[in-house]
């Protein structure tokens, strides 16, 4: 919605800005987007006589002009132009220095080939003006202005240019305030001047009976409260006056013949929508609001045929749809030159059922907006009789006898009952009843007082407020009429209430902390993604991570899936990063992924929370003195180690196996007994290459659910040792294929009670060793808790232990 | 015998000072006079030379002359030590401007800090942190909110739907109602619900398909608007600074009544008026407003016994606005450079 400042004046005299009553009603709830000047940048622009041309020494196509701009400057006033449609005697906009033209170009002193000039003529493009209603001539050089223009005044006052708009930006609530004179109400009570409102009433002038023309019903009955109607005859189809077009245009409505011009000043100063349709082409001549027959054929203003899907409201006549209801009319009862009779329709449609045609059909229009919101039903005969009046004061119509009103269930006023106290207890404040119903009633609301000393009272909501129904409702007109600034802040916090989170949301937390202690960067991802990503990351295609929820309306056809996994999402981070530049990559992702019960959806999808961790490129920062290698799998198996460290999840098992999107040979799994708990590898070289990845990937995939089912909750401190440790080396050749973990085992199981743990701390493989075997050193450490070992009873350990490697994996020890 | 001591206490103490250029030559100068097979040690010797009575002076002669060397000796150690240990330090002079060797360092999401900002300052005000899906039911969505379907405030959020019923929720109101239907009837709350949202929006600088949203509720008896302006200014005060102005706009929301838009005078321009506040001096920073009945009602809370207010904010505006993020998309972007940032 969008009103000039004049068209508001005709109805309220208005002292403040633009800017001023703007800020006005924004603060009172009628938010204004934009104050829209047309003679922005026209500040400098005045109006001048040339009093002289002469031509240019230097150049045959400049001349020197001589200028008379009254009070703006002493004397004549010299400017240079190279326009060839000057000529003395002229009145033409002259831009004096210092002025800051709408097209951007400023205006300072200058020479023109040795000539001081000191302004510039203007052409219309040059002030802005709208070149669409101008001739060519017009539009060609400098804008010459009427013989009586007076001298020396601002150029925007003479061009029509000095109008203000505001634009609004309506609340869905307010439908009362899609009109003038809604606006006009508002304006009047925020500012406390008197609105003087259009007196509406127009002359039955004809001889003509309406109803003896035309039959208007409804039947649907459900989507069409009222369909009003009045018929003019005698019509002159003609351009609307001056005054009209523009405060059409100020409204953002181009002007095309009076009587829709008509239709739609009143729609724009009342809020009702209108429709005109030719007489004459209403074949059987009647009118019925009913709905659409499935695949029934809508020919619309707009020139296009559409096909209804049913159940759409459409105005329809003997034969067929004349028009969609509220949204568009229809083309065969169009307004012509030709046409003599009108119809005029003022109707209130169901908003619902009008929000869902305009939608299907993708038209959103002035009429389609105010049906939505609703349009005060008691009022279609006041516009009907407002578009009569003023088609009749242009001469351009005689005016039939009567209304036809299809009005089945006229609506009944609504009513609310409310005391001072409650409303001051909503909005925490101390205002007197009185000063609430002063409020309300100059919003239009009737206000009975019901017991004075109680403060209560019994309000009828005026018809056009169909966002009043409850008290609450007629606390915020309180509210934002007293200004929200004007109420008192307090703090709700008398009662101490515990603030905390779940221990799922405190466990997430620690999780990122630990992470990036760890070196590892957050990424939040969109939580979208396709087959082709599920199909390069080799998802098997039997597996539920396939069964991801499709979006009906996706955000693109790329990524129209729900995400079943977060590997897609950090491998697109990470492809991201990559391709430009960002080679050394260490990013984790922890958040939901969607699984669904069954497909279609019909109860809610599983909304497991999984940590994902990609790494690659360089271990360390590049620096001088750092080393340059790159991550392997086990820079990204570390981290995992430690992050369950801190997360206190110990005696977990570590052993080789599977992960479609890992290297076969290099995938570790972490279990709790049978269940994985964490998955480490490096990215299967497949899906590296579906990817175009050149260099190598390592990932980590886990489950919050089953992270925290052995996280620890309680640290327990273990006091440290009074008697010092012993340390033994081992080490041992075994064959290249024996697990690591395996050995470890057997040396925990055999190295007795005092055995603390052990280390390993190197690993070899080469000439000192025989082919296919590799070395293994590792460092057991033995302690008591009440005395100090002695050296041969660590011995005996060390040689049970070693006794126990050899026989199980016929390792030898290094000399 | 005594001149012979004077020379040589004269010789050591010019040895000392002239040719002891290190600890070892130093050494040298020792034994040569005070060793075993020294000077002094043979002057010693040749004692039995003298008379009976002379010997306990000479003795003492030599004696004195041999600490007055092993003084001169001692001091001349301490010089030497010190000029050792200064020509070290010399010698191990670095440059102490290279770059120190640096540990991999991560980075959490400046979304991660600024929604951990927001929930400690609630937290801390005694407001728990609630949870609720990210694909939701309409009727949480939308219907317990007091929005219909065909309302027209729908079109405000244009959403993602998987079914005609299931969609992937368009704001974290829905925990409200989820929160409320949890609990006992008139239970009083004070809640947030972060969390991401999703809405078919352009991807530009301002709009994402998907956001971080914070809903915050507070139901009690006898909370007022005056209660949700006091704790939205502790909030935005706590959140940017003690000296922003905050203003509270009438507006409309099918879910309160009466509603506000709340602005903050422009961070970037003080309120004066720059590009990003768009002229104004005035940023919207959160939606608020009083529980609306229906609200209430349709979640089993009784709006004649407890009231409530409820607001919501966007974590990426607020993360945009405390460290000059001009555009959106880059949270979403995942460039290290940015990431690193923070």
């Amino acid at each position: 919605m969008q009103v000039s400042m004049k068209w508001l004046s005709d109805y309220i005299d208005l002292t403040l800005s633009g800017e001023e009553l703007a800020d006005k009603y924004t603060m009172a709830g009628v938010p204004v987007e934009n104050v829209i000047r047309a003679d922005e940048g026209l500040d400098k622009v005045v109006t001048g006589r040339i009093t002289e041309i002469k031509p240019h020494p230097d150049s045959d196509h400049l001349q020197i002009c001589q200028l008379d701009v009254g009070p703006y400057h002493e004397g004549n006033l010299q400017i240079v132009t190279g326009a060839q449609n000057v000529a003395e005697g002229q009145i033409v906009p002259v831009a004096m220095v210092g002025a800051h033209l709408p097209n951007g170009q400023k205006i300072a002193k200058g020479k023109l080939r040795g000539v001081p000039s000191i302004g510039m003529l203007c052409s219309a493009g040059e002030l802005h003006m709208d070149l669409t209603k101008l001739t060519e001539e017009e539009k060609d050089g400098i804008y010459i202005l009427p013989a009586d223009t007076p001298v020396g005044v601002p150029a925007a006052s003479v061009l029509g240019l000095d109008d203000v708009v505001l634009e609004f930006e309506l609340t869905a609530n307010r439908g009362d305030c899609f009109s003038v004179i809604g606006l006009v109400r508002e304006a009047a009570v925020l500012t406390g001047a008197e609105p003087h409102y259009p007196e509406i009433a127009c002359k039955e002038d004809d001889e003509a009976k309406a109803a003896d023309m035309l039959k208007v019903g409804i039947e649907a009955q459900d989507l069409c409260d009222r369909f009003s109607a009045r018929i003019v005859k005698n019509v002159k189809i003609g351009p609307s006056p001056e005054w009209m077009q523009q405060r059409l245009e100020g409204a953002g409505i181009r002007a095309i013949n009076n009587v829709v011009d008509v239709t739609n000043f009143v729609m724009i100063e009342l809020g009702q929508p209108m429709h005109a349709y030719d007489y004459d082409r209403i074949t059987g001549h009647s009118l019925t609001a009913r709905k659409a027959v499935a695949g029934e054929n809508l020919h619309t203003l707009d020139d296009s045929s559409r096909l209804a899907q049913g159940g759409e409201l459409v105005i329809a006549d003997a034969e067929k749809a004349a028009g969609l209801a509220g949204v568009m009319g229809g083309l065969e009862t169009e307004i012509t030159d030709a046409t003599t009779t009108v119809v005029f329709e003022a109707a209130s449609f169901n908003g619902p059922s009008i929000r869902r045609t305009s939608r299907a059909c993708g038209l959103h229009t002035e009429a389609s907006g105010r049906f939505e919101r609703g349009v005060d039903v008691t009022k279609t005969v006041r516009a009907l009789d407002r578009a009569c009046q003023l088609l009749q004061d242009m001469g351009a119509c005689t005016v039939t006898q009567g209304v036809l009103d299809a009005y089945p269930e006229p609506k009944q006023p609504v009513t609310i009952d409310f005391s001072a106290a409650q409303i001051n207890s909503r909005l925490g404040t101390q205002l007197a009843g009185s000063e609430m119903v002063e409020i309300l009633e100059k919003l239009g609301f009737a206000v009975e007082t019901v017991d004075a000393a109680a403060e209560s009272y019994h309000v009828t909501v005026p018809s056009w407020r169909n966002d009043c129904t409850y008290w609450e409702d007629l606390s915020e007109e309180v509210a934002r009429i007293h200004g929200f600034d004007n109420i008192a802040s307090t703090t709700p916090f008398g009662r101490v209430m515990q603030g905390r989170q779940s221990e799922r949301q405190d466990f997430i937390d620690r999780t990122k902390h630990i992470l990036v202690d760890l070196g590892m960067t957050e990424e939040l991802s969109f939580s979208f993604t396709s087959v082709d990503m599920l199909d390069k990351l080799r998802v098997p295609q039997d597996s539920p991570l396939r069964e991801a929820i499709p979006i009906m309306n996706p955000f693109s056809d790329e990524a129209p899936l729900v995400r079943t996994s977060l590997l897609t999402s950090i491998m697109e981070n990470a492809l991201r990063n990559l391709s430009r530049k960002n080679t050394d990559i260490k990013l984790f992702d922890i958040a939901p992924v969607f699984h669904p019960h069954a497909l279609p959806l019909t109860e809610l999808p599983d909304e497991p929370v999984k940590l994902v961790g990609l790494i690659t490129g360089r271990r360390d920062p590049v620096g001088w003195n750092q080393s340059a290698e790159q991550v392997d799998f086990y820079d990204m198996k570390g981290i995992v180690e430690q992050y369950l460290e801190r997360m206190h999840i110990a005696k977990y098992t570590v052993e080789a196996g599977e992960h479609f999107a890992m290297h076969p040979g290099k995938t570790a799994l972490f279990k709790k007994g049978r269940e994985v708990i964490a998955a480490v590898g490096e990215l299967h070289p497949e899906v590296a290459a579906n990817f175009g990845l050149k260099q190598k990937v390592y990932i980590f995939e886990m489950d919050v659910a089953t992270l925290m089912k052995y996280a620890g909750k309680k640290m327990h401190l273990k006091s440290l040792p009074k008697y010092p440790a012993m340390a033994r080396d081992l080490a041992l050749i075994v064959d290249q294929d024996v697990a690591v973990a395996d050995i470890e085992r057997v040396i925990a199981k055999n190295a007795g009670k005092m055995f603390q743990g052990v280390t390993l701390f190197d690993v070899y493989s080469g000439k000192q060793v025989d082919e296919g075997k590799k070395s293994l050193a590792f460092n057991l450490v033995f302690q008591s808790n009440d005395r100090t070992l002695t050296d041969e009873e660590t011995d005996a350990a060390v040689q049970k232990v070693l006794a126990a490697v050899q026989k199980q994996f016929a390792a030898e020890l290094r000399a | 015998m005594e001149e012979k001591i004077a020379e040589l206490k004269a010789q050591a103490a010019e040895a000392i000072a002239k040719t002891a250029n290190n600890l070892s030559d130093l050494n040298d100068i020792r034994v040569r006079f005070l060793g075993k097979k020294g000077e002094f040690t043979s002057i010693l010797r040749g004692m039995g030379a003298l008379a009976k009575e002379d010997r306990p002076k000479v003795g003492k002669v030599i004696n004195e002359a041999k600490a007055q060397i092993e003084e001169l000796i001692a001091q001349k150690n301490e010089e030497l030590k010190a000029r050792a240990l200064e020509e070290k330090i010399a010698s191990e002079h670095i440059d102490v401007t290279l770059p120190g060797r640096q540990q991999p360092l991560g980075h959490l999401h400046p979304l991660t800090l600024t929604l951990e900002r927001i929930k400690d300052i609630f937290v801390h005000m005694g407001f728990s942190v609630e949870e609720g899906p990210e694909i939701e039911r309409d009727y949480f969505n939308f219907e317990a909110l007091n929005l219909p379907k065909d309302h027209p405030a729908r079109d405000m959020q244009d959403s993602f739907y998987i079914t005609d019923e299931i969609l992937m929720r368009s704001q974290t109101s829905p925990v409200q109602a989820r929160t409320m239907q949890k609990n006992d009837p008139n239970t009083p709350i004070r809640m947030i619900a972060p969390g991401r949202v999703y809405r078919r929006d352009e991807y530009d600088a301002t709009h994402s398909p998907m956001f971080t949203q914070v809903e915050g509720l507070v139901i009690d008896k006898g909370i007022s608007l005056a209660d949700l302006k006091g704790t939205l200014e502790l909030f935005l005060h706590q959140i940017f600074n003690e000296n922003i102005g905050v203003r509270f706009r009438p507006s409309f929301f099918p879910f309160t009544e009466p509603s506000a838009e709340v602005d903050i005078s422009c961070v970037m321009c003080h309120g004066k008026g720059c590009k990003v506040c768009k002229g104004t001096g005035w940023l919207e920073i959160l939606g608020a407003g009083m529980v609306h009945p229906h609200v209430l009602e349709m979640s089993g809370y009784d709006p004649s016994v407890v009231s409530g207010f409820a607001f919501g904010m966007g974590v990426e505006r607020i993360a945009m606005l405390s460290y000059g993020v001009d555009d959106l998309r880059l949270f979403y972007d995942n460039d290290l450079r940015f990431l690193s940032q923070f």
